[in-house]
């Protein structure tokens, strides 16, 4: 016992030899080290990848050149030709807008495909450098095809909606439902739900959370359009329905047996 | 040189050369049958007459008429494109000189209607005869309403029903409206309506009009009117589409060779107001809820047209002829540059037809003549014939 009372009272060799406090400079030392190698390695990463992004822009810039030159090209020579005119007269009718002729659509295609062609060399020429520069562990390039492709779905469901609102709101202010817009609505943001559970879900944002958040927002929408024209708007929907009825014989192109002195006939 | 599409060759059997009128005949009763043929046979020699039905007609039930099977087509109310291709087949087959097409309900023509149609094309330069029938004023209205101040103002054509269920036809007219049906045939549409007036005009072929007296008018079986509207309004614009180089110059109305039968004006009805307060409550709803689609076709003077329509009340309610011109004009154009899904288009124009009604019933239901209010109505599309030139050509161009 005494013997280790002696060990810890004896004083340490090194604690002498040692400061107190650390140094400042030795701090700064480090942390100085520390930022250069992340610039360092930002920088590596930066002049890994910089050829591609130069090439991928080269690329698409000539591309972008050669294609509206040969869409004028084609244009001029088509317009000279009277490719629209001679295609009309072989079809017998020529029933497209001038936006839509042939002549339009050719040197429009061609100049996309070529826009195509330098994405896709751009791409291609970005992808191979890229790979020099593996070491680096990020996972950028898969990624923004994965962002590419929901930028596409969310364009795509966003079209697709605006589309089934728009063919829904008709069709019922047709049938002369009074809540007609409500449906659209509720069409509408059950198909940009869906697109938007699409999105993240392709973009590997969220996982279960997401699938869980669409099925209560989307659950929660057929709800509310389940309850408010089956239950809320009862009466509402009793009175459209009772005058759709009454009114059928009318908006029939068929003559109604009610009145026969002068019936509404259509055709 | 110009080539044309052959025909298909069909399988009923060739009646003996040289038949003179071919008359084809819609699926139609017994009793209207005998009733057309009586007629027929009335005005004109049976050797000389070469009878086409889709109905199974005995043999012996008319043995001094010649009698060929015709193919069945789908014809509930007008003449459908298959309807022309078998007339031109049937009549190059047997060699007819002309061709009298009967649609359905054609048993209530009279015989003078028959004959005169018959006549015109046997007997005269006539390449196309087209019955004018009296009907009731509340009848006929999309026929009021869209295809015949359209017809008027653009292809310069007093004919008075475009879409006539009953045509003479001379053979070269017949070959014409073949090959135009058959650009339907050809994609399994042959159920589309054809413009034989629009065909006529184009081609220079001469139109003769007959008072055919009254008529039952055949309805469309089935669908509604949101079924049945766009369907003819489409084939009429796509027709007019087709056609823009001839129409976009300006020709004279033709004279009018006969005066327009008048009805007498109706006395104010008790069942007006019933009658036009559902159609009244359609544009209202739609004018609440459409109004976002309506000014993607219409420029803001027609919606504004529109405003003071929806607020005024049933008595008091007139669209004025000018704004219903423009907004045909407007949707025509709107079908020819795609400014909207055609469906959805041709889909928001019903209400606006039905806004049209009420009016037409309201005002001819005030005292004025129905025809000569539908005679205005024609008039307002021809003197707006510029606005629609002007704006197919320069579409972009400034339109307050």
């Amino acid at each position: 016992m005494q013997s280790v009372l002696a060990t810890m009272l004896q004083p340490d060799p090194y604690q002498a030899a040692q400061p107190l406090y650390a140094d400042n400079t030795s701090i700064w030392h480090h942390m100085s080290e520390a930022l250069h190698q992340s610039l360092y390695r930002v920088l590596s990463l930066l002049i890994a990848i910089l050829p591609g992004i130069l090439a991928f822009i080269v690329a698409l810039v000539v591309l972008t050149m050669i294609g509206m030159a040969l869409s004028a090209l084609l244009r001029r020579g088509l317009t000279a030709a009277r490719f629209d005119e001679r295609l009309a007269h072989g079809r017998g009718s020529n029933d497209w807008a001038p936006s839509t002729s042939p002549t339009a659509l050719i040197a429009r295609t061609s100049f996309w495909v070529c826009v195509l062609l330098g994405l896709i060399i751009g791409v291609s020429a970005f992808d191979a450098s890229y790979a020099t520069a593996a070491t680096l562990t990020s996972s950028l390039l898969p990624y923004f095809t994965r962002v590419v492709g929901a930028v596409l779905l969310l364009i795509a469901g966003t079209l697709f909606a605006r589309f089934l609102a728009r063919s829904v709101l008709i069709e019922a202010v047709n049938a002369q439902l009074e809540y007609a817009r409500f449906l659209s609505l509720g069409i509408k943001w059950l198909v940009l739900v869906l697109t938007a559970a699409m999105v993240l879900d392709h973009l590997q944002i969220g996982g279960n959370v997401v699938e869980l958040a669409f099925g209560i927002l989307f659950g929660g929408i057929v709800l509310t359009l389940s309850l408010a024209v089956g239950l809320g708007s009862r009466d509402l929907v009793s009175r459209s329905l009772e005058s759709h009825t009454e009114h059928a014989s009318e908006r029939s192109v068929a003559p109604p047996t009610t009145r026969p002195d002068d019936p509404i006939r259509h055709f | 040189m110009a080539t044309a599409d052959q025909i298909p060759d069909i399988t009923a059997p060739s009646a003996g050369p040289g038949a003179g009128l071919l008359v084809l005949l819609a699926a139609m009763t017994t009793e209207q049958r005998e009733g057309v043929l009586a007629n027929l046979t009335a005005s004109f020699p049976a050797e000389s007459l070469l009878i086409a039905s889709p109905d199974a007609l005995p043999a012996d039930s008319y043995p001094s008429l010649q009698i060929v099977a015709a193919p069945a087509t789908n014809a509930a109310w007008t003449l459908t494109a298959a309807d022309f291709v078998n007339a031109y087949q049937l009549a190059e087959k047997n060699e007819a000189r002309a061709i009298l097409m009967l649609g359905p309900e054609s048993g209530s023509l009279g015989m003078s209607a028959l004959h005169g149609l018959a006549n015109a094309v046997l007997t005269t330069p006539t390449d196309l005869a087209v019955p004018c029938y009296d009907l009731p004023p509340h009848a006929g209205l999309v026929n009021s309403a869209i295809l015949y101040p359209l017809t008027r103002a653009l292809f310069a054509s007093r004919v008075r029903f475009p879409l006539a269920p009953d045509l003479g036809l001379s053979v070269r007219m017949a070959e014409r409206l073949a090959r135009a049906a058959q650009r339907f045939t050809a994609i399994n549409q042959g159920e589309a309506p054809l413009w034989p007036v629009n065909e006529a005009t184009v081609a220079g072929f001469t139109i003769d009009q007959f008072d055919a007296g009254p008529r039952l008018q055949p309805q469309p079986t089935g669908p509604d009117l949101n079924t049945i509207l766009p369907l003819v309004t489409e084939a009429l614009f796509s027709d007019i589409d087709v056609k823009a180089a001839f129409w976009q110059r300006f020709r004279p109305l033709p004279p009018a060779s006969d005066p327009i039968p008048m009805p007498m004006p109706q006395e104010p009805s008790s069942h007006a107001a019933a009658e036009i307060a559902p159609m009244l409550q359609a544009f209202r709803l739609a004018y609440t809820n459409l109004q976002e689609i309506w000014s993607l076709v219409l420029p803001p003077n027609s919606l504004l047209g529109l405003k003071r329509l929806a607020a005024t009340d049933l008595a008091a309610f007139r669209m004025p002829d000018s704004l219903w011109a423009r907004i045909v004009y407007d949707f025509l154009l709107a079908y020819r540059l795609r400014t909207i899904n055609r469906g959805h288009l041709l889909g928001v124009l019903i209400p606006l037809y039905l806004a049209w009604v009420a009016s037409h019933i309201n005002i001819t239901t005030s005292g004025a003549h129905t025809e000569s209010h539908i005679e205005a109505v024609a008039a307002a599309f021809e003197a707006e014939k510029t606005y629609i030139v002007s704006r197919w050509r320069w579409p972009d161009r400034f339109n307050p």
